[in-house]
């Protein structure tokens, strides 16, 4: 029975941690850009949310599409409308896990972060390249990847595809401090 | 003794259930750390995008405004035959044109003025959205947006009005824009009008109008649209015979132009003209038939 009763404990006080070891970005940056001989487009979205757990390396964003916001309000309406479909697929996310991550390393670490990425109901395997800065209680990652419009049931009609590149440039910028629920 | 082994048997699977539901619950709480994630809110825009593409939905004005600092510049035609004429004209026998600007001074607030050739009409309008409709039915069900247009008539069209002052040439149309997307397809445009004008050549003709207008789209694809309009007049004008003004058009989205392409059965691009004195019935008859093509460039500041 004690056993029992040590079992139980254990098991009910992993619900009990005060602190999760986790770290949250609520206004991350990720901006990206399409640049073609016809036209530049470009936009910056500061409301990314991103989770980020140092003991498992493991990394999670959610992207809210709608809160892009680009230079040219046409574009907005077209990204939303016709392309994203933002009403039918809200967020691209992306859950993946920074390769040989050392969290006891104060300062710069550059590593590879491999993950899923979701967009339009797609999930394809990425690699980033990214920089994460440990700090006293907060840490910095920072990074790039390419997005291949084909990859995301992205329909581009042909007339258009001169304007929108066919690999997105994609960047991303993430503070984060500890997550308290 | 085989009941008593079946009891126990009973107790450890209900034990083992227990732990499992404690475990599970455990488990639960430390879920995937995207699932957590989404549990975060996210702010972001409520408001729909896009009930209707263009400020003029085919013939008429849209509840859309254009954002700050966006320029519009348009060119609008109509082309038509004119009935038993021996016609030797290119394409048709008549035309008629309007090149007009809209600029959005802010999100809400949209000004426009145009010309028309060769009818002479010279027009300017405000537009100001007061209400706009909520994504996810989460608020406001619709959006109103609020339309003043004024017309000046420099040349005689239909011997509707007094010519004698410029203060008889003059029109005014006011609408209440509202409307709701019912889907990312569908689309559907109520527009209570109020049309005043300056001056009637016969008394029998009222100076004020009241209509209403109709106005669905459907969209067939994601740059293209079907769309329609109808106009009711309450109290039409007397001393000629008008019908509603009908149009069935699509609307097609390349990039910064849109292109308008529309079967209508009237010629003037402004709300008193088509609404009050639309005087044929819309069928493919040549007098009745008309083809409209809008171009509409987006440029931004």
């Amino acid at each position: 029975m004690n056993k029992f009763l040590l079992l139980l404990l254990f098991v009910f006080s992993d619900n009990y941690l005060p602190a999760s070891g986790e770290y949250i970005e609520r206004q991350g940056q990720v901006m990206f850009f399409s640049y073609t001989s016809v036209e530049n487009i470009q936009a910056e979205n500061n409301q990314v949310n991103s989770l980020f757990k140092p003991e498992t390396s493991e990394i999670v964003v959610s992207v809210l599409m709608r809160a892009f916001v680009f230079k040219k309000s046409l574009m907005h309406e077209h990204f939303n409308e016709s392309y994203i479909e933002s009403d039918l697929y809200p967020k691209a996310t992306f859950s993946g896990k920074i390769i040989d991550f050392d969290p006891s390393i104060k300062g710069v670490q550059t590593r590879l972060i491999k993950g899923d990425f979701t967009l339009k109901n797609t999930t394809k395997p990425v690699e980033i390249k990214a920089k994460i800065i440990a700090e006293d209680d907060t840490y910095k990652i920072e990074g790039a990847l390419s997005v291949l419009v084909e990859d995301y049931d992205i329909k581009v009609p042909p007339l258009l595809s001169p304007n929108i590149a066919k690999k997105i440039d994609v960047s991303f910028n993430f503070k984060y401090s500890p997550y308290e629920k | 003794m085989y009941p008593l082994t079946l009891n126990i048997h009973h107790m450890k699977s209900k034990t083992l259930i227990f732990i499992l539901f404690l475990s599970m619950s455990s488990f639960l709480n430390g879920q995937s750390l995207l699932d957590k994630l989404e549990e975060e809110h996210q702010s972001a825009p409520e408001y729909v995008m896009s009930t209707f593409k263009g400020t003029r939905i085919s013939i008429g004005h849209s509840l859309e405004t254009r954002k700050k600092n966006t320029l519009e510049v348009s060119f609008m035609s109509r082309y038509w035959n004119v009935p038993q004429e021996t016609s030797n004209s290119f394409i048709a026998d008549r035309m008629c044109t309007r090149f007009g600007v809209d600029y959005g001074v802010s999100d809400n607030f949209t000004v426009g003025f145009g010309g028309g050739f060769p009818n002479g009409i010279v027009d300017g309008y405000l537009k100001y959205r007061l209400m706009q409709q909520n994504i996810n039915d989460n608020g406001n069900l619709f959006g109103i947006t609020l339309l003043q247009a004024g017309t000046y008539r420099t040349r005689n069209i239909k011997n509707v009005e007094l010519r004698d002052d410029f203060g008889d040439k003059l029109a005014f149309t006011t609408q209440l824009l509202i409307a709701r997307k019912f889907s990312r397809k569908f689309s559907f445009q109520i527009a209570p009008t109020f049309i005043h004008r300056t001056s009637s050549r016969l008394n029998i003709d009222d100076h004020n109008h009241f209509a209403i207008g109709f106005s669905p789209r459907y969209k067939l694809g994601n740059h293209v649209s079907l769309v329609s309009e109808y106009y009711y007049v309450a109290n039409p004008l007397k001393s000629i015979d008008t019908y509603g003004a009908f149009s069935l058009g699509v609307n097609w989205e390349v990039s910064d132009l849109l292109l308008q392409f529309k079967m209508t059965n009237n010629q003037i691009f402004t709300e008193d003209a088509f609404i009050t004195q639309t005087a044929q019935n819309f069928n493919f008859r040549d007098g009745n038939f008309f083809f409209g093509f809008h171009a509409t460039y987006h440029i931004q500041l």
